[in-house]
């Protein structure tokens, strides 16, 4: 509109201060063939760097001129297409041009990852080199104009493409990648030529698996390196290795070996191109049906900030989404996987009866029945709490458990333990278990191990049991078995299992993609999620049917969302008080109102399904 | 509709006692009547509330909406090329006028000027659509006003050009024809010639119209001094095309800010005097000659070359790319479901179509959909003024004044 | 291009434009303050000079989803002078809380029914309007289906037949269900 019409300080229209040294030395063989000098450290030495090069014949006495002063103290002051960037000293080009607005192409290199400066794309003009340099190499110097849009940056990136071009097999069409692809990105923007091939591309292997959730197709892949650095870099497992030479260069695993690491899914995300593709995921959705949702991983009790990538009411992938404190951009693969519960054998309907009684209710005749049931019950019904649940739903249903059923403590449940690793993956499989203690201990419930609940079982002590969820930390079939002593069981579940199987009551529960919410990981730290889309079925998040049961035995007290919940409940909770709900939350994953519609038409860019830019640096 | 006396319902007028008794009026009462949305001299489907008294009318007050499709909505959530089939079901008697405005429109947004070849194909197809609309409101004036021949010539030279434009566009209607940067296909061979004879036979046909009509006595009395409207309000209202030009105001945008070849080309702007129906109906006759020399001058000057740019970030690359090339199948891949890259900013463009100046107020976020798609139909105007021609003339002047204004509710409910 | 009329405008009325600009295409723009907005069309209208008598023109645009959201309502209009053979662009920022412009209907008649458009669509209301209401879409329609938080594909429940009083349909409902 009107404001980006004007002119606002355009790049490139105005010539920077102290433009290209152009003496002739530094004009011919401007062809950048031979990558540029070695790295430099700091920006001294940048500084020093083009000084013999284009040193006149007859030099002003006492060698090369004095550095020039920094004009902000302690920063580095330059241009870039004119306009003035102040960063820390060591910042490369590519992010300190993100600062002004200005976009340098890059395909190898990941701010996460060592530089590798082997793609070529993101070579700029500086005024003290005489050749090209990487930006994603070479530090900011003081004083230095950096220039993106002159024709021998533009000729070398169009030069760069047809050369990744050249080899790339014509797959868009079945490409997993098509729609969020770089080669796609940078072709249209920096390319857009016919293909001047002649003869035959280089055959490679279209479909090496390397690993149970990778496979490589080799001919699609661009050499950037950005696996094999990744691997041997960050999970500190390297299992990828580039092998052979020329043309026939391919990334692989070591002969008899295999990409298993934990972390191999990441290789498929940082993978600029359709080279690395997950093998969950592959030929099950294009990207540009999928929208978005910000969300964090339930897989274990680190709780990765992810994107859950859904269509409709199915979540189709778990994607790392960027948070400097927990994840970094990475996620493992368990957790990556971890999503399938969300769809399959899902408790859909609330259930009356157990066995052979068993008959489907709607959620109004459920929880009137329930609620009759529950009544005259009050004091006696022992309390199962899953630390799969949000805050929200933990906070709801305590508090009914406590005011309405009249607990005094309760049973921990949830997933069993497994097995931690050495970065991201925790030995507890549950995402809220600080959650559900921070919120006993607010709300004065007293928590027990869920060993006391199978022996009260066990001893018939125990006669009825409320479940918030359905997991349990033991062999649910056996679990299952005792539980037929129970008078009354009534479990809200977001999946079948055996345990589901024996409930007098089955109430339909939400996983966290269908509601709003909070988690709290092992650490203390508590995110918030979005919601993708609506309940599955007749399911319902569990604050809910604690707000309606809560009704319906006789109490005023309503809850309309999560958020109202959090709001009424948080200040009982000290560790939640603080927790800004609305400011800590995720923009949302759409904009109002548009649902995904065939051939892209829902408004949205491509490649874009998060809400704005992707909040993932380097994809 | 209350500017006249109240008159409670059901009452009769209290008129008073004439001065003979044989001048003794009529005792009537106001009526309102509802002229459509479905009757066949209402133009697509207009709801006319007209309050009568006797043969008079009161007020008038048109009801538009019937046809409303969301045409703006819809465009903001395709890409640009998808918005033609879109503009096409605006005017749909000239729908390549409305596809090459839109172009235009988008063409000056980008800032990319098409070739020549491409921009006579334009004219061309402009030219015969501007006939096709002209043939088919002069054979429903005739129509409307009970001369049936008139309609059915005026329908006949119409089927002609209609089959001139199948073959060119491959659809009778709706063309879609034109993309971003040019048009998508070039002449069919031997097309020129098929549409020369075509106008010597549109010309003998429109010459049987207007022989029928223009000094037709019945014809005249109802169209001369019927649907008046003065040049000031003309021009308050918004007129433009021959509407206006009946007032005698000089305005055509294809002389006044030439597009594409037009000031090239050789023609005469018709002007009128009286701004009543007959001014209205005659700037159409003589727009169909006008139209007829500038498509023989078109097709004698067409040069040969690409009909569409050569830039695969705008256009489409040809087939044989598509599926050989990975340069080729990306820039379809991504022009097919991202659209073109229109960068971001706004433009006000217009071309002059058949009923007056088409003007189109297009928004680009930088991606490939419109963010905003205004189209400035020239009917809708008109129509607002409807109630202004008409107001204190007889019933049956409505009639012809709503066909020579032309009315299409496909441009004006959008 | 048509500088010289927004020239004429600023040194006439030198509060009444906030911003002058120039599009992509070269054409000038003036965003005028709402408060302005009458006198300036009429300097445009009867000028004798400037002579913007042809009312092109007008829309709104939301601009919500823009880089810059606020205002959030940007209303365009468009003149055309015969004499200057020029358009004249011009357009009026509001925000959403008081999404109110005064009307230039009492000015341009033709600028009646594109306000009313305006008003359907976007809910702007346009203050001195002889008869603001719904244009295209049915009086019972909820919202405003052009601005940007409106879904795509959001549907409003059907309507019940108005009854007619003051036209008599012989036997039967009369509408009246």
């Amino acid at each position: 509109m009107s404001d980006k019409d004007k002119p606002v300080g355009s790049g490139g229209s105005r010539p920077a201060e102290g433009a290209p040294t152009t003496s002739p030395a530094a004009k011919v063989g401007s062809e950048p063939s031979n990558p540029p000098a070695p790295p430099t450290a700091t920006g001294e030495r940048a500084g020093h760097e083009a000084q013999p090069a284009s040193k006149p014949p007859a030099p002003p006495a006492g060698g090369p001129p004095p550095k020039p002063a920094p004009k902000n103290p302690g920063m580095v002051t330059f241009t870039v297409n004119g306009l003035e960037v102040v960063v820390k000293p060591g910042t490369n080009m590519i992010e300190a041009a993100k600062q002004v607005g200005v976009e340098i192409p890059y395909y190898c290199y990941h701010p996460r990852l060592s530089i590798a400066a082997n793609c070529r794309m993101c070579l700029v003009e500086a005024s003290n080199a005489p050749k090209l340099v990487p930006a994603c190499q070479t530090p900011c110097a003081e004083g230095v104009a950096v220039k993106t849009d002159t024709f021998k940056v533009q000729d070398q990136e169009r030069a760069t493409m047809e050369f990744y071009l050249l080899n790339h097999p014509v797959d868009c069409a079945i490409c997993d990648q098509a729609g969020e692809c770089k080669l796609q990105d940078y072709y249209m923007r920096y390319d857009a030529k016919p293909s001047r091939l002649e003869g035959q591309k280089v055959l490679k292997n279209k479909r090496k698996v390397l690993g149970p959730l990778v496979v490589l197709d080799q001919e699609r892949c661009i050499l950037c390196t950005r696996c094999v650095r990744f691997m041997a870099e960050i999970p500190q497992e390297p299992q990828l290795g580039v092998f052979g030479r020329g043309s026939h260069e391919v990334i692989d695993v070591f002969p008899g070996a295999e990409l298993n690491s934990n972390y191999a899914g990441n290789t498929v995300d940082i993978c600029p191109v359709g080279a690395l593709l997950n093998r969950d995921f592959r030929f099950k959705a294009r990207a540009w049906f999928l929208s978005a949702a910000p969300s964090v991983c339930t897989g274990c009790s680190r709780g990765c900030s992810t994107y859950v990538d859904f269509f409709e009411q199915d979540t189709y992938r778990y994607r790392p989404r960027e948070n400097e404190a927990i994840n970094k951009s990475w996620m493992c693969d368990q957790g990556r996987v971890s999503y399938k519960y969300l769809s399959q054998g899902r408790v859909k309907l609330a259930y009356i009866g157990r066995g052979a009684d068993v008959r489907e209710a709607t959620r109004a005749e459920a929880l009137k029945e329930l609620a009759g049931k529950l009544a005259p019950l009050k004091g006696k019904v022992s309390v199962l709490a899953s630390p799969l649940s949000s805050n929200e739903d933990l906070l709801a249903s305590l508090a009914f458990a406590q005011e309405v059923l009249g607990a005094k403590e309760v049973f921990v449940g949830g997933r069993p333990s497994g097995a931690a690793d050495h970065l991201l993956m925790t030995a507890d499989k549950n995402p809220n278990r600080k959650g559900l203690e921070w919120v006993a201990a607010g709300l004065g419930l007293a928590l027990r191990p869920f060993e006391e609940l199978s022996k009260g079982i066990e001893g018939g002590k125990i006669k009825a049991l409320y479940a918030i969820g359905a997991e349990v930390p033991v062999d649910a079939g056996k679990f299952a078995q005792s539980l037929q002593k129970l008078e009354l069981l009534v479990v809200q579940a977001i999946n079948e299992n055996a345990i589901t199987a024996q409930a007098h009551y089955l109430l339909p529960a939400t996983p966290h993609t269908e509601d709003e919410g909070t988690f709290s990981n092992l650490d203390g730290i508590t995110q918030r999620f979005r919601k993708a889309y609506p309940g599955q079925g007749e399911s319902q998040p569990h604050w809910k049917w604690a707000s309606e049961l809560m009704n319906e035995l006789g109490l005023t007290t309503r809850y309309n969302s999560a958020r109202e919940v959090f709001r009424a409940l948080s200040a009982r909770v000290p560790e939640l008080k603080s927790f800004e709900w609305d400011k800590n939350a995720p923009p949302a994953r759409e904009r109002g109102g548009v649902r995904p519609l065939p051939t892209g038409a829902d408004g949205r860019p491509m490649g874009r399904r998060e809400f704005g830019e992707p909040r993932v640096r380097g994809i | 509709m209350s500017e006249s006396k109240p008159i409670p319902a059901g009452h009769h007028a209290v008129i008073p006692a004439p001065d003979h008794e044989l001048d003794a009026e009529l005792q009537t009462k106001r009526m309102q009547i509802n002229l459509g949305p479905s009757h066949p001299a209402m133009h697509g489907t207009v709801r006319l509330k007209v309050e009568l008294e006797g043969e008079t009318i009161v007020t008038a007050d048109p009801e538009i909406g019937f046809l409303h499709r969301g045409f703006q909505k819809s465009c903001e959530n395709v890409t640009w090329n998808q918005v033609l089939p879109y503009t096409d079901r605006l005017n749909y008697l000239s729908a390549l006028m409305n596809n090459f405005g839109f172009l235009n429109a988008v063409e000056r947004l980008m800032g990319v000027e098409i070739p020549e070849r491409a921009q006579y194909i334009r004219v061309v197809g402009s030219e015969l659509h501007r006939i096709h609309d002209h043939l088919t409101c002069v054979g429903a004036i005739s129509l409307e006003l009970g001369g049936f021949a008139g309609f059915l010539y005026g329908l006949e030279a119409r089927e002609l050009v209609m089959d001139r434009v199948t073959e060119l566009t491959g659809a009778r209607l709706t063309t879609s024809f034109g993309r971003v940067g040019g048009v998508n296909r070039d002449l069919p061979p031997g097309w020129i010639e098929k549409v020369l004879k075509t106008l010597d036979k549109v010309k003998e046909l429109a010459g049987e119209v207007d022989a029928l009509l223009t000094k037709n006595r019945i014809f005249t009395d109802r169209m001369r001094g019927t649907g008046m409207i003065s040049t000031d309000d003309a021009l308050d209202f918004g007129f433009t095309g021959p509407c206006l030009r009946a007032n005698g105001v000089d305005y055509d945008v294809r002389k006044a800010k030439p597009y594409w070849v037009y000031d090239q080309l050789d023609f005469d702007v018709p002007i009128g005097s009286n701004g009543d129906n007959f001014d209205r109906y005659l700037m159409r006759i003589e727009e169909l000659k006008q139209s007829d020399r500038i498509i023989r001058q078109a097709l004698a000057k067409i040069p040969d070359g690409p009909v569409i740019l050569d830039d695969w970030r705008i256009v489409l690359p040809p087939k044989p790319e598509v599926y050989g090339t990975i340069e080729g199948v990306i820039s379809h891949f991504k022009l097919v479901m991202e659209g073109v890259p229109v960068p971001a900013g706004e433009v006000y463009d217009s071309t002059e179509a058949a009923n007056g100046e088409l003007g189109w107020y297009l928004v680009s976020d930088g991606t490939g959909r419109p963010y905003k798609c205004h189209v400035r139909a020239p009917g809708f105007p008109i129509l607002s003024a409807v109630p202004r021609m008409i107001e204190g003339r007889m019933l049956a002047d409505l009639i012809p004044t709503f066909d020579t204004i032309n009315m299409i509710g496909g441009e004006v409910e959008q | 291009m048509s500088n010289y009329a927004l020239e004429k405008v600023a040194s006439r009325y030198p509060e009444a434009l906030d911003e002058r600009y120039v599009d992509r295409a070269g054409d000038a723009w003036g965003v005028v303050k709402p408060a302005a907005l009458r006198e300036v069309m009429a300097l445009l209208r009867n000028d004798p000079e400037l002579q913007f008598r042809l009312f092109i023109s007008a829309d709104a645009v939301d601009r919500l989803n823009l880089p810059v959201p606020t205002p959030r309502f940007e209303v365009v209009y468009f003149l055309k002078s015969l004499k200057r053979n020029e358009h004249v662009r011009l357009k009026v920022r509001v925000d959403e809380d008081h999404a109110t412009v005064p009307s230039v209907a009492p000015i341009f008649q033709g600028a009646n029914w594109w306000e009313r458009f305006i008003f359907d669509f976007y809910g702007i209301s346009f203050e001195g309007h002889p008869d603001l209401r719904r244009i295209l879409m049915y009086e019972e329609f909820k919202g405003h289906p052009l601005r940007k938080d409106y879904g795509l594909r959001e549907r409003q429940p059907l309507v019940p037949e108005r009854p007619i009083k003051d036209i008599f349909r012989g036997p039967g409902t009369n509408g009246a269900q």
